[in-house]
């Protein structure tokens, strides 16, 4: 019975996707199919090039669908109108490389905007919500900070903090630990793994460290625009000797 | 704040305190220039009818070619004023002479040019009291009276009328004595005026012959309405080489005339649309490096999901903040300088509600198309190029 099945999250079905035109077309994603499961967070991973960061892209409504077909919580992208796309956009918390704060803007204010753009920055509780998103990454006590003010692990935190406030159903990650040292990027993991899982939330992190592969549920790698077949790739922490 | 938005616009101004300072100042300096150039403007229009407002008249006769008290306002017979004054519903009325003459201007010594305007002496021709007192005194042939607004410096000349001296100047190749003085002010067209009797001005201009005079003031009875006598007359005279008007419609024609005909209506108007420009081109350059500085924000507002109408709004409501940033301490020093210049000339330069509303709205235009030029960038923050 179907209903019984796991709904996937993210379906993608013969994407392709290449930048230039006619004699400059160079393809970045080809004939790709995946399926995210909902509620799990899964890595996706290989080396620099191979598109991953396009597909994140594709995924969170960023970029135009060329061919193929991306359903992101049964929506699907291909074709969407504007309208869509933002709303589309609304649905996913995102954590950027860089954290991306407004820098006229205090922590609080930032986390703030993750509700404002949904219409939800007018309710009485708006405050306590953000609050207490701070308080969940440990930025209580900087809430009335600016970025400037703070070190970068505490701001790529408080843009966990504006991803999750929300209370996405999906998470989009884009190496979210690349501009930390170790020890800072693996604090930040275990937070957003650990509010994702208390929020059943389905992740979907880009990363090349080899260090937090054991939070994942499944990983998935990337070669030169397709998917690895699963037998090819390796689940798991084990594989991290390998590449180390 | 409204239904729960931040006043993104507001906190990005004023992050940096210096550079809202700078962008304000620069909406200021063009709100400035348009009130100084619409000032001038309106200072010419002022002085000009400054005059009109100094006669004792409800209807003004003059020639129909007629464009402002002035001395080539062209001239008629007097026979057309007294045909007009035979209508009922006049109760009184005067001829008046107006003329050009040099003078050697006691300041200096040089010479230059006086308008000379030629009254009776026995009737009320002036508002000002005062001035209406001292009309006897211009019986004496070839006495004069002086406007202490005449341009120059004639202190010691004022100080010596004051004091009770007649002191004698060259006035249209005569010797004339200054019998006492008034207060018209200077005007754009002209340096000084002087008030004469009918008897001296057909004495100093020999060439004009009696009779042909270039104003006439009409005087309306108690409980007659002046526009609808007015009418009366021009009906009763038929057609003619005269017109009639009711004093506040010639200081209107006088008024259009010269907003449309004078070349220095044109260099005004002119100078407000420049100092419009200017402004406009100032609040492009500060919104467009604002947009320009915050594009990766904004990316990271469209990624997260905001839409483009959301980022235009921080815009707009950057524009509005610099309006009134800029325009009220704009408004405050113009009201200053206003003062300061209006003494400089001698000439009234007063500010009217009518232009405060109008140049606000102006500012509040050229800041809002500023900032739609400025959003245009908005468009190309790419929510892709974050990641």
């Amino acid at each position: 019975m179907p209903d019984l099945l796991p709904v996937p999250a993210i379906v993608l079905t013969h994407l392709e996707h290449w930048y230039g035109e006619d004699s400059l077309k160079r393809p970045v994603l080809r004939d790709l199919n995946l399926t995210v499961e909902a509620g799990k967070t899964t890595f996706l991973m290989g080396p620099s090039g191979c598109g991953k960061t396009t597909l994140l892209t594709l995924i969170g409504a960023l970029r135009s669908v060329m061919a193929g077909s991306v359903v992101v919580l049964g929506q699907e992208l291909k074709g969407a109108s504007e309208a869509v796309m933002v709303q589309s956009r609304r649905r996913a918390g995102f954590v950027f490389q860089h954290h991306n704060l407004h820098r006229s803007l205090t922590v609080l204010q930032n986390v703030r905007m993750g509700l404002e753009v949904r219409g939800e920055s007018g309710r009485a509780d708006t405050r306590e919500r953000c609050m207490e998103v701070l308080e969940a990454v440990g930025l209580a006590e900087h809430a009335d900070k600016r970025q400037d003010q703070i070190s970068g692990g505490q701001k790529q935190r408080a843009a966990v903090a504006r991803a999750l406030v929300g209370r996405p159903e999906l998470l989009l990650a884009d190496e979210p630990t690349a501009a930390l040292d170790s020890k800072t990027g693996r604090d930040v993991m275990e937070l957003m793994q650990r509010l994702a899982a208390e929020r059943r939330m389905t992740v979907l992190m880009v990363t090349h460290d080899n260090r937090i592969l054991d939070i994942a549920d499944r990983i998935v790698e990337m070669e030169d625009g397709r998917i690895l077949p699963s037998g090819q790739a390796h689940s798991g922490p084990n594989r991290i000797s390998e590449k180390a | 704040m409204l239904s729960g938005r931040t006043p993104l616009g507001w906190l990005q101004l004023t992050h940096s305190t210096s550079r809202f300072v700078v962008a304000s100042a620069g909406v200021g300096f063009a709100v400035m220039l348009v009130f100084m150039q619409l000032g001038f403007m309106n200072m010419l229009f002022d002085a000009t009818v400054t005059i009109h407002k100094k006669f004792f008249a409800d209807l003004v006769v003059m020639s129909g070619s007629a464009k402002g008290i002035v001395p080539d306002s062209g001239s008629f017979s007097r026979r057309r004023l007294v045909q007009a004054a035979g209508v009922d519903g006049v109760a009184g009325f005067a001829e008046v002479y107006i003329g050009t003459l040099s003078w050697t201007k006691p300041s200096d010594g040089t010479v230059g040019q006086i308008v000379v305007f030629g009254v009776p002496t026995d009737q009320r021709v002036f508002n000002d009291p005062d001035l209406d007192a001292k009309m006897p005194s211009l019986r004496v042939l070839n006495s004069f009276l002086v406007d202490e607004g005449s341009r120059g410096d004639f202190t010691t000349f004022f100080g010596k009328i004051k004091a009770g001296d007649q002191p004698t100047v060259k006035l249209g190749g005569q010797t004339a004595t200054a019998v006492g003085t008034f207060k018209f002010g200077a005007s754009f067209g002209t340096e000084a005026i002087a008030i004469v009797s009918t008897e001296t001005f057909l004495h100093l201009v020999p060439t004009r012959p009696a009779g042909v005079i270039n104003m006439g003031l009409i005087t309306v009875s108690p409980g007659v309405d002046a526009q609808g006598l007015a009418d009366t007359i021009t009906a009763v005279m038929g057609p003619t080489e005269v017109k009639v008007w009711t004093m506040s419609g010639f200081i209107g024609l006088t008024r259009d005339i010269l907003r449309v005909e004078s070349p220095i209506a044109i260099v005004f108007s002119f100078g407000v649309i420049v100092g419009l420009f200017v402004g406009a081109v100032i609040v492009v350059q500060i919104l467009s490096s604002d947009v320009q500085d915050h594009l990766s924000e904004y990316a990271t507002f469209k990624a997260i999901g905001f839409s483009n109408r959301f980022l235009l709004g921080i815009v707009l409501e950057q524009s509005a903040i610099l309006t009134l940033a800029g325009y009220f301490p704009a408004l405050l020093i113009s009201l200053g300088l206003y003062r300061v210049v209006g003494a400089a000339v001698s000439m009234s330069m007063s500010m009217t509600f009518d232009r405060i509303a109008l140049v606000f709205g102006l500012t509040a235009v050229m800041c809002a198309v500023a900032g739609s030029i400025a959003m245009r960038r908005i468009y190309s923050a790419d929510p892709a190029e974050v990641f």
